[in-house]
């Protein structure tokens, strides 16, 4: 018994020691190295390729670059620019979801509970998610974006392009959002697939796969995906559509908070059951 | 120095409740803990599935909130010895992610620790250097709980828990796995694991604290409480001709318990198992005895029914 002083004090050298701050204890805990084996383990899951890359691209081509109402003007660009917005707000809106709702239920699981005994915790596995998340959703944009430039999709300016780019990165985090409350909500494998597919009901509603007229068009004011199309489309078409009448820019903001609100009102619920739980 | 040592763990009246106070789903999971574990311990938390033990490690993990008590892990809450590196665990639940490659699993835990450079070393130490390159998903039972031993290494931690942690794992592994942990707890490492198989409390552990309904039944040196159960079981064969009367004789004897007889085999329990050789050899004609010391079996059995 008496040899159990000696070896601790050797192990632990200066106790009693009060909690040593590591680098990890501070700040976001995000690490490169585990970055990069998330981003790589993404990309061995096909169902993230597909979703995120191939099928943004492959529904530009269909629905933007080949039909010939593309190169057709449409305010400072043309119609296949327009397509080419909503493919690629689309891919991010998915990527983003798809991605932080499996991370909340992953974080749900075992592996969380094994995060959680690591001085970065749970906060540094947010940041790499949504980091990778992020990641997926830029290569997203680029591999539309390069597409359509290679396939007639045209604007007025190269500020243009980059606007939006970045309206369609920035808004898209949002989405990050809605699939962390649907995650935490419903922490299983399947949750990833419901709010991919909750998205593409909300994008054909949204006006987002095609112009929507009449009633139709009237609800679709109302759906999330709405608002943040149609500013993506802004730097573009500035509100107009192609009925020829004007969204209001406020209307749109308003749009985007609204269901920002509503998306941060799901991941509190979720939190709590979450908690519940355990 | 050594009287200022905090001890490795330390837990008050530990409790956790779930379900609303006053409703009628109320289970107390955990109903007042005491333990106090100095470091360099090897501690079995042995008792039967739903006696608590995974909600109490819980809650001496910082995973989960007591609802009455305190824990104390060197003298910190335990969220900050985690963030210190000097707690870590291997869990029982899932823990891994199948798409991920063992390699890529260490690393990643590695990364999250600060502790990159560590590996290697803890790659070989759980012998996955192998197996690297494979998906968590094609790991065996036993492998999947090497890859989580390797997490639980990775901070080089003072205070060690293990839920069930050679679950899965074949003999061989299970003995390599404890001989390791042995040499670990001699350099002053604590090692605490959950159990519910007696054998393993039996062989690893110096000390066992027996958990049931939630609260600590008893807690002592292994061999102290094998030892305190009285006695040792003895069986042995006996000779046809007068074993009736010998069964009479050995049931008639102060001092023996639990006589009973399967086909030509006698078995029985004696507290001093000495005399009672001496009886069956030497009077009764009894061949092939055999003596055992009793098991945490018998004391489970007894101190854990209600």
């Amino acid at each position: 018994m008496s040899t159990h002083t000696n070896a601790a004090a050797a192990a632990a050298p200066g106790q009693p020691t009060p909690a040593q701050p590591t680098p990890g204890q501070r700040g976001l805990g995000f690490s490169a190295t585990f970055f990069w084996i998330e981003a790589a383990r993404m990309a061995r899951n096909g169902y993230t390729l597909a979703f995120t890359i191939v099928m943004p691209v492959v529904m530009y081509v269909i629905f933007g670059a080949t039909p010939e109402y593309g190169s057709m003007d449409a305010g400072n660009g043309n119609v296949s620019f327009s397509v080419m917005v909503s493919m690629a707000a689309y891919g991010v809106a998915t990527s983003m979801t798809s991605l932080t709702s499996l991370a909340a239920t992953e974080a749900q699981q075992g592996w969380g509970r094994q995060l959680a005994l690591t001085p970065a915790g749970l906060r540094g596995y947010a940041a790499v998610k949504v980091a990778v998340a992020l990641f997926y959703s830029a290569i997203s944009v680029v591999a539309v974006f390069l597409t359509g430039a290679l396939t007639g999709a045209a604007m007025d300016t190269a500020g243009g392009w980059l606007a939006t780019a970045g309206i369609i990165l920035g808004i898209g985090l949002i989405y990050g959002l809605f699939g962390l409350g649907v995650g935490l909500i419903f922490p299983s494998d399947a949750a990833s697939g419901l709010a991919s597919m909750t998205l593409t009901l909300f994008a054909f509603f949204g006006n987002v796969f095609m112009p929507l007229s009449g009633v139709m068009l009237d609800i679709a004011h109302y759906t999330p995906l709405y608002g943040y199309v149609a500013l993506a489309r802004w730097p573009l078409s500035e509100g107009y559509l192609s009925d020829g009448s004007q969204d209001p820019l406020w209307a749109l903001i308003l749009n985007v908070v609204a269901w920002t609100a509503v998306f941060v009102g799901l991941v509190f619920l979720g939190l709590r059951r979450s908690r519940a739980r355990h | 120095m050594s009287t200022q040592l905090a001890p490795a763990v330390e837990l008050n009246g530990l409790s956790k409740r779930f379900g609303a106070q006053n409703s009628s789903r109320v289970v107390n999971a955990v109903n007042g803990i005491d333990l106090t574990v100095q470091a360099g311990e090897i501690v079995a938390f042995l008792g039967p599935n739903g006696a608590g033990k995974t909600t109490a490690l819980d809650m001496l993990l910082g995973l989960s909130e007591p609802t009455g008590g305190t824990v104390r892990v060197l003298g910190q809450t335990p969220s900050s010895a985690v963030a210190a590196g000097r707690l870590a665990a291997v869990l029982q639940t899932g823990g891994l992610l199948h798409d991920m490659r063992v390699g890529e699993t260490v690393r990643a835990v590695a990364a999250m620790h600060r502790v990159t450079s560590r590996v290697q070393e803890v790659m070989e130490r759980a012998d996955l250097t192998g197996i690297a390159r494979r998906s968590v998903g094609k790991c065996s039972g036993g492998e999947q709980q090497r890859i989580k031993f390797a997490l639980a290494l990775l901070p080089d931690p003072d205070v060690l828990v293990l839920d069930e942690p050679t679950a899965g794992m074949d003999v061989g592994a299970r003995r390599r796995f404890w001989d390791a942990m042995r040499m670990d707890a001699d350099q002053g490492r604590t090692v605490i694991f959950a159990t519910h198989y007696l054998e393993e409390a039996e062989q690893f552990a110096r000390r066992t604290v027996l958990v049931a309904h939630g609260k600590v039944v008893a807690d002592a040196p292994t061999e102290q409480l094998r030892a305190s159960l009285g006695g040792r079981t003895l069986s042995c064969s006996l000779p046809e001709q007068g074993r009736e009367a010998a069964m009479e004789l050995l049931g008639a004897t102060s001092g023996i318990a639990d006589v009973s007889l399967d086909g030509h085999r006698v078995t029985l329990r004696a507290a001093d198992s000495d005399a009672v050789a001496r009886l069956l050899l030497n009077e009764l004609g009894a061949t092939d005895l055999e003596i055992v010391a009793a098991t945490l079996e018998a004391a489970f059995t007894n101190l854990t029914e209600d």
